[in-house]
């Protein structure tokens, strides 16, 4: 399985208005950064919630945010950053 | 839609790691212990991601359990989902359960 | 909608300021579920009492002191300091530690960088190095806070860092579990293995503290 995106590339979180479990919070959503690692391929969580398989694997990633991008009123420096582990079907080229 | 586990960058109160700090009780690290007995690899019974999205359904009671009181109640869910055990077992064991604890107080 | 109701009912430190140990059981109706699902589960063959017995003596042995000999060890070591940023599962294997299927990253801190982890969707943690997590690690506060204010978060554990220094948080929302390497501190040349672990601290591997500063350790 090939990853779509490599360390550095601009990505956009998908806004995906998805019910259920998942595991890319909120406060990402919508928002830009910056591929920090491939982390490597893992069994969906979104279906190993429901007892399955989780099959497919997704392509799993690190993302860096700057914090001043993620929330208006960031009371820090600048430089000040996030990361998160996000998978590919959550990204958009940004 | 924002489920309840959702937390991050929520307004909330001081973090206080004074106060919210203790040695793990005996009966938090027997529930603990059993959690990561039930998910692990030797049982594949289920998996870790199956008990959050079950804590998750609890929807605002989320807020209302304590952290382990919350694992136990999604545990317990999963368990009866599977059909590892049934509601009357669960029943009659709750029942056995509480006579005991009743006879420990009032008897010892 | 707070998790706040035991705390009401109970002074949480003594007159001379030590924090009381929170009772130690639950309501009555959690203890009877508890001991209900755990015997059922045993009855059912699924666990047994010495497997559970066991792991609960794992727990209570491993505490912070894995932790802080992989760090002092990566410290001293600058082979193994570089498996442990690059290939933990390797490096954990030294230690008789297998995470799989999760995997440990290993964020270091730097003159330029201070690292400090969350789990906002709920509670992950580096267990097998570090034990169980502290209460405010899984509180709603911590969780909310520590993304969006980690400076402010920071002070609350007496850590204030120059705004030259960047906070890097991470969530730790997936397959990693994170440690934090912090930084060696200076006058601790020639210190040996175990005088440096003394130094370490779970909370510096969580990233909301320093390591404990030799010039105090009376070493």
């Amino acid at each position: 399985m090939e990853p779509k995106y490599k360390p550095g590339d601009k990505v956009r979180i998908l806004q995906r208005n998805q019910p259920g479990h998942v595991r890319t919070p909120i406060y990402v959503r919508g928002k830009t950064g910056v591929i920090e690692r491939i982390v490597g391929s893992f069994p969906n969580p979104e279906l190993l919630a429901y007892g399955h398989t989780g099959l497919p694997y997704k392509m799993l990633y690190r993302v860096n945010f700057r914090q001043s991008d993620l929330w208006d009123d960031y009371d820090g420096p600048v430089d000040d950053t996030l990361e998160i582990e996000i998978y590919e079907h959550w990204l958009a080229p940004a | 839609m924002r489920g309840p586990q959702d937390y991050g960058g929520l307004p909330a109160g001081p973090v206080d790691p004074v106060t919210h700090e203790h040695e793990p009780t005996h009966w938090e690290k027997t529930v603990d212990a059993l959690m990561m007995l039930v998910f692990d690899q030797k049982r594949q019974l289920a998996r870790v991601d199956e008990s959050r999205r079950m804590q998750e359904a609890l929807g605002e009671d989320y807020h209302k359990f304590p952290y382990y009181e919350r694992w136990l109640q999604a545990v317990t869910w999963l368990m009866l989902e599977k059909g590892v055990f049934s509601q009357e077992e669960l029943e009659a064991k709750q029942a056995e359960v509480r006579a005991r604890l009743e006879a420990e107080r009032n008897g010892a | 909608m707070s998790e706040h109701h035991h705390d009401h009912d109970h002074p949480t430190h003594t007159h001379d300021g030590k924090p009381i140990q929170e009772d130690p059981l639950p309501p009555i109706e959690a203890q009877i579920l508890e001991a209900s699902v755990r015997e059922l589960l045993i009855e059912k063959g699924i666990v047994s009492a010495e497997e559970i017995r066991r792991a609960i003596e794992v727990m209570e042995t491993r505490g912070e002191s894995l932790g802080a000999r992989i760090v002092a060890r990566a410290w001293t070591d600058p082979a193994f300091k570089e498996k442990l940023l690059h290939h933990s599962d390797d490096a954990l294997l030294e230690f008789g530690i297998d995470m799989r299927p999760m995997e440990l990253c290993v964020v270091e801190n730097t003159e330029d960088v201070h690292n400090m982890v969350v789990c906002t969707l709920c509670s992950c943690y580096p267990r097998p190095i570090l034990g169980i997590p502290p209460a405010w690690y899984k509180r709603r506060d911590y969780r909310a806070r520590a993304v969006r204010e980690p400076r402010a978060v920071l002070k609350e554990f007496g850590t204030v860092l120059p705004d030259s220094k960047q906070v890097r948080v991470h969530d730790s929302n997936a397959d990693l579990r994170y440690l934090v390497l912090p930084k060696r501190p200076e006058g601790t040349e020639g210190w040996s293995v175990e005088q440096l672990e003394a130094l370490i601290t779970r909370d510096s591997m969580i990233g909301v503290s320093d390591v404990r500063d030799p010039a105090e350790s009376g070493a």
